[in-house]
C-alpha cells in the first residue's frame, strides 16, 4: 500500500495533487469571494469520490472490522451479536485445529500446482498462437469461451466428464488401456482434478494476456538476434523472458489473486472431498460458519486467510513495480 | 483484432522452408489446443441435449436422438424460471450501480487534484486481495440481525464490494489516456465538473464504460460465495441453484438438467464475451496491475 501512496500520483502524472487544482480556480469564470468558491471546488471533486467511498465502507470497510472484531469474541446465536469478548481463544482453537492446518495445506498444494502450470501451458500456447495466418482471430476468441464459464457449471460438467463408469474421460483413457481411474474418490487423483479444472477455465486468461505481450515484442530485436545466430534457448532466456518479465508477472498476479479465492469450483466437483483432500481454505471456513455456525473461529480463520493473502498479494505488487522499473 | 505490422515483416524474411514448417506446426498446434479447451463444453451441450439412455452410453455418443426434455421438464418444476430472473436483476442491478459510483471514483483518481488519492488509490487495489469469505460472515450476521437475508439489494450491494474497486482501476486508467482538453474546454464554457463529466466524458467512452459494464454484469452473474451465504429460496441465483444440483449428481441423476441449466447460464455471458472480446482482453490485462 506505501508503495502505491509514493508513486500512484508520480505515475499518473496528469493529476498531481497541487497544480493543477490551483490553475482550475484561477479559472476566468470563476467569481465570488475566494473562500466559498474553493470550499464549493473542493466539494466538486469529492462528489465523484462520495458514492463509491460510502457504499465501500458500508460493505467492505465495515464488514472487514466486523469479522477481526468477531474473531475476539464469542457470538450469540440467538441475536446474532458478538456477545463477549474472550480475547485470542478463537486464535487458539484455529491453530489447534488440524482440519483448519490441513486446509491451509491443501490450499498451498494447489496454488503451487495449478498457477506454474497455468502459466506455462498458458504461454507456450500462446507461442503456439503467435503464427500470421486468417484464422488467428478466430482462434483466440474460441479462447474466451472457457474462461466466462460459470465456475460452478465448470465444476459441474467436469465431475460429470471424470465419472469413473460414465465419464468421457476415462472413456478416452480405456481406449488406450488405462483405467478406470477413480478421478474424485481418490485423495491425490482428487487434488490432481482440481487442478486440471481450475487450469482448463483459467489457461485461456493466460493464453490471453500473454498473446497480447508477445506480439507487443519488437520484432527488429528477435531479427537482429537471428541474424546474429543466436538459438531459439538463448533468445528465449536472453531476450524474450526479460521483454516478457512485467507481462508474466501481471498475469500471474491477476491469476493468484483469483487463486487464492478458490471456492466455487472445488464446492461444485469434490466438495473438498474425498476427506479433506481437496478441502481450499475458504470451503473449510464456509462449511465451519455456516454449516457449523462456528463464527468465532471462522472469523478468526478468516481474518488470518486476510492477513496471509494481504501480505503475499502486497510482496508480489512490489515485485511487479520493481520489475516494471527494471526493464 | 490487434495486428501489429512487426511480426508480418518478420515473418516474411523468415528462410522459407524452415518457416513454413515450423508455421504450420504451431498452426496446427494452436488449433487443436483450442478444440481440447473448447470439448467440456461442447460436450456439456450436445449432454443437454439427449435423452437419459444415451447420457449414460457405454461409448459416449455425441448426437442420437435430439431432445429438449432437459430443459423443459426439469426447469418448469425447479424454479429455474425465478432464478435466472433473480440472476439478471440482481447482475444488472450490480452492474449498473458500480459502473456509476465506480467510473465517477475512477474519474475523480485519474484527473481530479483530491488529497490522499494515492492512497485511495492503493486501498483500491488492496481491496482486490480480500477473501470474500472474510466478507461473507459479517454480512451475514448483519444481514440476518436487520432482516435482510433474501433480497435483491442485499446482493447487489455485496457483489458492489469485489466490482466497485475493479469498475474504478480500470475506468482510472481509461480517463487518464483521455485528452485533457476535453473536460477543460467544457468548464471553460462554464460547465460545472460534474456537468462536464456526464455531457462530455461520458459519451467519450462509451465502450469502455459500455465493455466495464458487460464484464461487471459477467462477474456478477457467476458469483456464487455470497448468494448462497445471503440467499435462501425468494432471491437465489442460478449458480446457488447449480451448485444444488452438482452436489445431486453422485448417481449422475442430474446430468441432463445440469447440463441444460448450465448451457443456459453460460451462452448469454458467452455472447456478451465475444461482442466485447478485444476489450475484455486489455481490460483484463490492465485491470490487474497498471497503476
Amino acid at each position: 500500500m506505501t508503495t502505491n501512496t509514493q508513486t500512484a500520483p508520480a505515475r499518473g502524472g496528469t493529476s498531481s495533487p497541487a497544480g493543477p487544482g490551483d490553475r482550475r480556480s484561477r479559472r476566468p469564470r470563476a467569481g465570488g469571494p475566494g473562500l466559498r468558491h474553493r470550499w464549493r471546488d473542493l466539494a466538486s471533486r469529492w462528489v465523484f469520490l462520495a458514492p463509491a467511498l460510502v457504499i465501500l465502507a458500508a460493505v467492505l470497510a465495515y464488514p472487514l472490522f466486523y469479522t477481526v472484531w468477531i474473531s475476539f469474541s464469542e457470538l450469540d446465536l440467538a441475536t446474532f451479536t458478538p456477545a463477549r469478548s474472550v480475547g485470542w481463544m478463537n486464535y487458539r482453537t484455529v491453530l489447534e485445529d488440524p482440519g483448519f492446518l490441513n486446509s491451509l495445506k491443501v490450499t498451498g498444494v494447489y496454488l503451487a500446482l495449478a498457477l506454474p502450470l497455468q502459466m506455462l501451458l498458458g504461454f507456450g500456447i500462446a507461442f503456439l498462437l503467435n503464427v500470421e495466418w486468417r484464422g488467428r482471430g478466430v482462434l483466440r476468441a474460441l479462447f474466451l469461451i472457457p474462461m466466462v464459464v460459470v465456475p460452478v457449471v465448470a465444476g459441474g460438467v467436469w465431475k460429470m466428464l471424470l465419472d469413473p463408469l460414465w465419464g468421457f474421460v476415462n472413456y478416452v483413457l480405456g481406449l488406450v488401456g488405462i483405467g478406470p481411474v477413480n478421478w474424485l474418490s481418490d485423495p491425490t487423483l482428487a487434488m490432481v482434478s482440481l487442478v486440471l479444472i481450475d487450469t482448463w477455465r483459467w489457461t485461456p486468461f493466460v493464453v490471453l494476456i500473454a498473446s497480447a505481450g508477445i506480439m507487443s515484442l519488437p520484432g527488429d530485436v528477435l531479427e537482429a538476434a537471428r541474424v546474429d545466430g543466436a538459438g531459439w534457448w538463448a533468445t528465449l532466456r536472453k531476450i524474450v523472458l526479460p521483454l516478457l518479465a512485467p507481462v508474466i508477472l501481471a498475469a500471474f498476479i491477476v491469476r493468484w489473486l483469483g487463486a487464492v479465492k478458490m471456492f466455487d469450483i472445488a464446492l461444485a466437483a469434490t466438495k473438498g472431498g474425498p476427506g479433506q483432500a481437496t478441502d481450499v481454505v475458504n470451503l473449510y471456513i464456509y462449511e465451519k460458519a455456516f454449516r457449523s455456525l462456528e463464527f468465532g473461529t471462522a472469523s478468526s480463520m478468516a481474518t488470518m486467510v486476510l492477513a496471509i493473502t494481504m501480505v503475499l498479494t502486497f510482496l508480489f505488487l512490489r515485485l511487479n513495480r520493481y520489475l516494471e522499473k527494471r526493464w | 483484432m490487434v495486428t501489429t505490422t512487426a511480426p508480418t515483416i518478420d515473418a516474411r524474411r523468415r528462410p522459407a522452408r524452415r518457416g513454413r514448417a515450423g508455421h504450420r506446426l504451431r498452426i496446427a498446434g494452436s488449433i487443436a489446443a483450442a478444440l481440447l479447451f473448447l470439448f467440456p463444453v461442447l460436450w456439456m451441450i450436445s449432454t443437454s441435449l439427449k435423452l437419459p439412455r444415451d447420457i449414460f452410453a457405454s461409448p459416449p455418443r455425441w448426437f442420437s436422438t435430439v431432445t429438449l426434455d432437459n430443459y423443459t421438464s426439469y426447469i418448469t418444476q425447479a424454479d429455474i424460471g425465478p432464478r435466472m430472473l433473480n440472476t439478471v436483476i440482481v447482475a444488472t442491478g450490480a452492474g449498473l450501480l458500480s459502473i456509476v459510483a465506480g467510473s465517477m471514483a475512477g474519474y475523480a483518481l485519474a484527473r481530479l487534484p483530491i488529497r490522499g488519492a494515492g492512497l485511495i488509490g492503493g486501498l483500491i487495489l488492496a481491496s482486490r486481495g480480500v477473501p470474500p469469505i472474510a466478507l461473507a460472515v459479517p454480512m451475514f450476521l448483519v444481514a440476518r440481525r436487520f432482516d435482510l437475508t433474501d433480497r435483491h439489494i442485499t446482493l447487489i450491494l455485496a457483489y458492489c464490494t469485489f466490482l466497485i474497486p475493479y469498475v474504478m482501476w480500470l475506468m482510472r486508467s481509461f480517463f487518464m489516456a483521455l485528452p485533457k482538453e476535453l473536460e477543460e474546454s467544457a468548464m471553460i464554457d462554464g460547465a460545472s465538473r460534474l456537468g462536464a463529466f456526464f455531457r462530455i466524458i461520458v459519451p467519450c467512452s462509451l465502450p469502455g464504460l459500455l465493455s466495464t459494464l458487460i464484464f461487471s454484469i459477467i462477474l456478477a452473474w457467476e458469483e456464487l460465495l455470497f448468494a448462497l451465504v445471503l440467499t435462501n429460496r425468494e432471491a437465489a441465483t442460478i449458480p446457488v441453484a447449480i451448485a444444488g444440483m452438482a452436489a445431486d449428481t453422485e448417481q449422475g441423476a442430474m446430468w441432463g438438467p445440469l447440463t441444460a441449466v448450465g448451457t443456459l447460464t453460460v451462452i448469454p455471458v458467452v455472447l456478451f464475451a465475444l461482442f466485447v472480446q478485444k476489450w475484455l482482453i486489455k481490460g483484463l490485462a490492465e485491470g490487474a496491475t497498471k497503476g
